[in-house]
């Protein structure tokens, strides 16, 4: 899936207003895949959602330090977005494979049960068993319905966390959080700290 | 996973291309220290530093590509993906590997035949793996790109 281009970077500009460009872009390019990415058939669309959290994640990692504080939580929930839909993917690769490595190794017995007959007018039940295959049926049976269980498990999870995510705000949070700067590092006059920004009334001014 | 390495004096108001240069210096560091052994089988963890290392600076190339001029930056960002595509046909299967094991090691012994006929093929696909890492390790000597990336972020825009 190709990164959306963001528009407007300067080389020459501060850092943090660049990454928060680039953030806005990678959030709204990961919020877009939902609703459809809830439908649990639609595997392609949650997969390019796990590249949109991965490329959030990136982006977030090198931010922290630019941001408010939230940012640091952003980046530890899209990680773990993304790990979750890691997983789902995982069992999306598997599963397909156990079912054609299933499927080659039946033909396989076939071909040899068939040679077995040689020109018998019909086939004897009792060759069909035992054949090279047979100990791996079940195996490979009982993996493809773990993978296919998991999937579906994975799956609840993910939709109950991002139904956790819209609850705690993710996205205005994270909005906020890239627009605010962390205070200067800059040293105070006296050389003791930060300098103030004496423009702001504390809550106890007057 | 590793944490990545601070890069060193990043703040909000560095300029973009100063903290491009700073970024990618650390990241490209990082990728070619963890080189060291990524070969071996027997131990996984290399080639999984390597691969993380090799997305991290993906990743900060990507966000950082204004700042780069296009005629250095397209061709070197081509070669870091195909070391990461490289990395990925060894790893995934590594994972798989790993994953089956731990499986194997849950289930009855009756599934085992199953798990063992997945885990031959599988077994396969990292071998296969392996010798495409070899090739793509060998062409990213042979074409500098340990240096490509550093002329990278001493020709700014």
């Amino acid at each position: 899936m190709k990164a959306r281009k963001v528009k407007g970077l300067d080389p020459d500009g501060p850092l943090g207003d660049q990454l928060e460009k680039i953030v806005w872009v990678r959030t709204d390019e990961l919020f877009a895949f939902m609703p459809r990415a809830a439908d649990p058939d639609e595997r392609t669309h949650l997969h390019d959602m796990r590249i949109a959290a991965k490329r959030l994640r990136y982006i977030l990692e090198i931010a922290e330090e630019s941001f408010g504080p939230y940012a640091a939580t952003a980046y530890k929930r899209v990680k773990e977005l993304q790990d979750l839909l890691g997983e789902i993917h995982d069992c999306d690769v598997t599963l397909p494979q156990v079912l054609d490595l299933a499927e080659r190794a039946r033909q396989e017995d076939v071909q040899l049960v068939r040679m077995r007959a040689g020109d018998a007018k019909d086939l004897q039940p009792r060759l069909a068993s035992g054949g090279p295959n047979a100990q791996a049926y079940r195996g490979l049976a009982a993996l493809a319905t773990y993978h296919q269980a998991r999937r579906e498990l994975l799956f609840d999870r993910f939709v109950d966390f991002w139904e956790s995510l819209q609850r705690e705000g993710f996205r205005s949070r994270l909005e906020y959080a890239a627009a605010e700067r962390p205070p200067s590092a800059e040293p105070s006059h006296d050389g003791n700290g930060v300098v103030e920004d004496l423009a702001v009334p504390s809550p106890s001014t007057p | 996973m590793a944490k990545a390495r601070e890069v060193p004096g990043l703040h909000a108001e560095l300029p973009f291309s100063e903290a491009a240069a700073a970024t990618v210096r650390v990241r490209v560091e990082e990728l070619f220290d963890a080189q060291e052994g990524v070969l071996d089988t027997e131990d996984i963890e290399r080639v999984h530093a390597m691969r993380v290392a090799t997305r991290r600076l993906r990743a900060v190339l990507e966000i950082y590509r204004p700042c780069f001029d296009q005629d250095y930056y397209k061709p070197v960002l081509r070669d870091v993906k195909a070391l990461a595509d490289a990395l990925g046909a060894r790893r995934d299967p590594d994972v798989q590997l790993e994953a089956l094991s731990e499986l194997a090691a849950a289930m009855p012994r009756a599934d085992l035949a199953g798990i063992d006929l997945l885990a031959d093929e599988v077994h396969e696909e990292q071998a296969e793996g392996n010798e495409l890492l070899g090739v793509a390790l060998a062409e990213s000597g042979r074409s500098d790109l340990h240096g490509r990336l550093l002329a990278l972020v001493e020709e700014p825009v």
